[in-house]
């Protein structure tokens, strides 16, 4: 404790420097007053006394000195003195600081924001209390495919119920919304929730009141919904009047009693659900199927659980997995003989996982952390290029300062107190760099979420907090002690006596510098070239999945979705309506074909449906089921997809005429070999009694569904017009002209058929598949434009080397011309003093780079990891660059008039 | 001319500033310059000045004190006076110079006897 009383003097005294001079001052007269009063006592005059009391006391400003040092912080002192001796310094050459402080802005700023994106995507927690008490819980069992997140609400009641380790269990579902207010409908995305998920959450009311327990007793029976504070801005204006109104959810009044706090997103990162209802209306908004709530095979809601933190997560873990056992074998024992041993045995070999919750549910995490994480290490090795180009310049300049040095080394400084002073001004820098880099940190972040799809981007709040503040003042630090310690170190090993003799200093230490600086060099080029091998590859497999065979025709299709059985519309009226939109459509000079489908594709979602085929056994493990999508006549020519056999769906395959079903290639190949699939068989319907009802009537051919990156897959297609059941679709239009002018167009028919009716998530097929390769498009501009960043700097750092080289050699030129060097020759001779450095720095890159990219191989697509067309053609334009970059001022020196030359220095 | 002088130990200062205002109370910076020459009869070498960063580490240290008052020639001066932690500090250091004082004749001695 002693230490911090001490550390608490000097700090006080630090601040109170001035009153504190003036006490010591008086202290010190009136000892020198009273040492020449005795010696005037003793006889002496009073200017010999005077003299004689100063000897005494030895000297004055020496004891001031020391007195000083003991009261503050010298090392607080010394430092606000380097400082403003940095500042100076940088002040005086302000075209070396600019040079710098953009480097390290560029650099620092890059690594900040992609910092700030992987802090809100992979750091950030929920704005709820206490999040990293909050668990989510999952299950596994012996399938490979990991942990499943998604319960029954039977099983929910159990845990919540049952559980004595937990402090609260909510539980929540994804839901569609078709808003109606004042006339007005939109699609939204909400949640249904439990009574209790602000309680648990630990989230306020912002207006009114939020859901409570007693909101979700009978179901059915609770008319409430809670609005979200973002969407109450921008769908009500922040009306303080919504709350105790009815607005119109599906066709179904509910009563807004409240506003949930700013900030809060739900418990999904960059799902943000702008309605909350409780559970206990899940079946006014999913109907189906009827027994929802009391099915324990539905697995259809996601559990979050806060825990007890008296109790420690493997121990709530082991008892809820008891309460889980149970459970699932009471569910089984109810289910009886329908199921067989086989699932029965897979059931029970699940086992509950509690995983750490304090960020809410994360697909987007596990989707991007990859990218992001990868990026990071770009952002950083390009900022460490930066470090070794600043390093040399610094080295440059320290050689022109050294007179300097040898001015403050004879006066007395210690290498220490000098290495201490470089390091003050390249740490100044850095933080230059970093305060400059906010700015380009800021705009490289808002460039990279716009990147992003409209839906998620303005969900992701990526907000440069203090963590991200933290991060970049510890960047800058760092950054400015790594190119500042190579030219410290340098100067502190220079002596007095060979810094005075200007000239000899040069000679003696040439070996060292150059040594260093080309290893500098080495490293720019060594790091730079992995850099743009990476860039490379992910461009290479960007044009692939660009150019892959998609089996339709992308452009000139216009997309929306709606969903019209959420505004209650019977089965019968929905497929009037969509009949009648079709063929209102048709008759657009602008449209050449137009459907509807369950799924469009690339969309990165596709219904799975197992079937029973005419003359097909299946295997006992046959896991994956086929592709299969709900369409309308005119899907296939909406996409341009060519039948390979047999014919389209028409307005006559209706629900009382025979089963008819497409199938592409791959379905008909897998169930039929090389026979004739059109007439042959198959049912959606497990029961093996049942009769196998539909008849395949067409094949097409092959396509991409899911993603580009997808094998070819079983596919087949059913007629919307013989459902049982209609949900929301997905209009298709195929125009001719440009796909987005006929937005309004279609938005205006759907109008004049039902003004209750929202057209939602409008896009084109264009889009949607660009939006599917985001992570490829980012990495590859990112990598682009960071390795040629990269490129650039190692550049700009071997043509300094080259131009300070051949500055320092002026005078042997002159003699080599003089003797009769032809310009050729010191021309060879100025490049041919880097071949080492960039030639050992391409084969270590190119060495790192075939390390490092297999850690690419799954985000590369058709492209080898280590390529030899894209490792060779890095290779050549990074030499290509060196040569250039050597070449600029090696050009300058071979020009020197010699006699110029003879008589410089 | 001056008798032999001695430099001044590092540390023993401390506890000679400690035992003067033990022994004579509150002082001034230059009374206890005066002492200890006093005492020492001139054989330390001791540069008045360098008495004042030795004062403040014990002001620090919390082991004396400082105020302000008024000399006996009527000067201005700042008095310094022992602390009770001071007083503590001084037995320690006292006892753990006396056992070192002690080894060290022991040591000599034996040398000188050998």
């Amino acid at each position: 404790m002693e230490w911090l009383r001490i550390f608490g003097s000097r700090l006080r005294n630090f601040f109170r420097k001035r009153k504190l001079d003036g006490d010591l001052d008086a202290e010190f007269q009136s000892h020198l007053a009273m040492l020449s009063d005795e010696h005037v006592r003793r006889g002496m005059t009073v200017e010999q006394a005077q003299h004689a009391a100063r000897r005494d006391f030895g000297g004055v400003e020496q004891a001031k000195e020391s007195y000083r040092d003991q009261r503050g912080l010298p090392f607080l002192e010394t430092l606000v003195q380097d400082v403003r001796y940095a500042l100076r310094m940088l002040r005086k050459s302000p075209g070396f600081t600019a040079v710098v402080v953009l480097t390290l802005a560029l650099g620092i700023g890059a690594n900040t924001a992609i910092f700030s994106l992987m802090n809100a995507v992979l750091l950030q927690s929920l704005p709820v209390r206490h999040p990293e008490q909050l668990l989510v819980l999952r299950y596994t069992d012996a399938q490979p495919r990991g942990a499943e997140e998604d319960f029954s609400y039977p099983m929910y009641q159990v845990l919540r119920d049952k559980s004595a380790v937990f402090d609260g269990v909510l539980t929540r579902s994804g839901v569609s919304f078709n808003v109606t207010y004042a006339g007005q409908s939109e699609w939204a995305y909400g949640e249904l929730v439990s009574g209790n998920y602000y309680e648990v959450l630990g989230v306020r009311p912002w207006l009114g009141r939020l859901l409570s327990p007693e909101d979700d007793r009978t179901p059915g029976a609770h008319p409430v919904a809670v609005l979200s504070y973002g969407y109450w801005q921008a769908r009500f204006g922040g009306d303080p009047s919504i709350v105790g109104r009815k607005i119109l959810l599906d066709a179904q009044p509910m009563t807004v009693v409240g506003v949930s706090a700013p900030g809060f997103f739900g418990t999904e990162m960059a799902r943000d659900p702008s309605i909350t209802v409780p559970m206990m209306m899940t079946l006014v908004f999913k109907p189906v199927p009827a027994n929802r709530m009391q099915s324990a095979r539905h697995r259809w809601l996601t559990i979050l659980a806060r825990r007890n933190p008296e109790i420690s997560v493997s121990k709530a873990q082991a008892s809820t997995d008891v309460l889980y056992h149970q459970a699932l074998e009471e569910q089984l024992n109810a289910l009886g003989s329908s199921v067989n041993a086989h699932d029965r045995g897979r059931v029970l070999s699940s086992h509950i996982q509690l995983d750490d919750g304090s960020q809410g549910f994360a697909h987007l995490r596990g989707e991007m952390q990859r990218p992001l994480v990868l990026m990071f290490c770009v952002t950083a090795m390009v900022l460490l290029v930066a470090c070794a180009n600043l390093a040399n310049l610094l080295l440059a300049r320290s050689a022109k300062r050294r007179k300097e040095v040898a001015v403050r080394l004879a006066i007395g400084a210690g290498p220490g107190r000098l290495i201490r002073q470089w390091l003050t001004e390249s740490i100044l820098l850095g933080l230059l760099g970093g305060a400059a880099g906010i700015l380009f940190a800021f705009w490289l972040k808002t460039g990279l979420i716009r990147f992003l799809p409209a839906d998620f981007s303005s969900n992701l709040k990526a907000p440069m907090d203090a963590k991200v503040m933290g991060f970049l003042v510890i960047a800058s630090v760092f950054t400015g002690l790594l190119f500042g310690l190579a030219p410290a170190l340098q100067i502190s090993r220079s002596s007095v006596t060979e810094a005075m003799h200007g000239e000899a200093a040069v000679t003696v230490s040439h070996e060292h510098v150059f040594s260093l600086r080309n290893a500098l060099v080495f490293l720019q080029v060594a790091l730079s070239l992995p850099l743009l091998i990476g860039a490379g590859l992910f461009l290479h497999s960007l044009r692939n999945l660009r150019g892959v065979d998609t089996g339709f025709v992308k452009e000139n299709v216009f997309l929306a979705n709606l969903n019209p059985s959420l505004n209650g519309y019977s089965t019968e009226r929905i497929r009037g309506l969509y009949g009648d939109l079709l063929s209102r459509l048709r008759t657009l000079p602008e449209v050449r074909a137009a459907s509807l489908t369950t799924s469009s594709v690339i969309s990165g979602g596709w219904d799975q449906d197992s079937v029973r085929v005419e003359g097909y056994q299946p295997r006992q493990e046959e896991e994956v089921s086929p592709n299969n999508a709900i369409i309308s006549p005119g899907y296939f020519s909406s996409l341009g997809i060519p039948f390979v056999s047999g014919r389209d769906f028409t307005d006559q395959d209706t629900a009382a005429r025979p089963k008819v079903v497409i199938v592409n290639q791959t379905f008909a190949h897998y169930y039929f070999g090389d026979a004739n699939p059109l007439g042959k068989r198959l049912s959606m319907d497990d029961d093996p009694k049942a009769p196998l009802d539909m008849e395949i009537i067409g094949v097409v051919r092959d396509a991409k569904y899911v993603n580009l990156r997808e094998k070819p897959r079983r596919h087949f297609y059913t007629a919307l017009a013989q459902q049982p059941r209609l949900f929301d679709m997905t209009l298709q239009v195929r125009t001719a002209n440009d796909p987005r002018s006929i937005g309004d167009l279609v938005r205006a028919q759907v109008h004049d058929l039902d003004p209750n009716l929202p057209l939602y998530a409008t896009t084109t097929l264009e889009i949607q598949i660009d939006n599917s390769l985001i992570a490829e498009r980012l990495l590859s501009w990112l990598s682009s434009m960071f390795g040629m960043l990269a490129t650039l700097l190692a550049s700009v750092g071997l043509s300094g080397v080259v131009a300070f080289s051949v500055a320092r050699r002026t005078r042997e030129i002159g003699v080599r011309m003089a003797l009769g060097a032809q310009r050729r020759d010191i021309l060879f001779l100025a490049m041919s003093q880097m071949v080492p450095a960039v030639g050992l720095g391409l084969v270590v890159g190119l060495a790192a780079a075939y390390a490092l990219n297999h850690l690419l191989g799954s985000m590369l697509y058709d492209v080898g990891s280590t390529d030899l067309a894209t490792f060779a053609a890095a290779g050549i334009l990074l030499a290509t660059v060196a040569a250039l970059a050597a070449y600029l001022p090696a050009r300058r020196a071979a020009q020197v008039d010699p006699l110029m030359a003879l008589r410089y220095e | 001319m001056a008798p032999q002088r001695g430099e001044v130990l590092q540390g023993t200062l401390d506890l000679i500033v400690l035992k003067t205002l033990e022994a004579l109370g509150p002082l001034h910076g230059y009374g206890i310059a005066q002492r200890v020459q006093q005492v020492s009869e001139d054989r330390l070498k001791l540069n008045q000045g360098t008495l004042y960063p030795a004062l403040l580490r014990l002001l620090q240290r919390g082991w004396i004190s400082s105020k302000w008052g008024a000399s006996e020639n009527n000067r201005k001066a700042k008095y310094y006076s022992l602390t009770r932690a001071g007083r503590k500090q001084l037995q320690t250091e006292t006892e753990s110079w006396e056992r070192m004082a002690a080894l060290m004749a022991r040591l000599l001695g034996g040398a000188e006897g050998a």
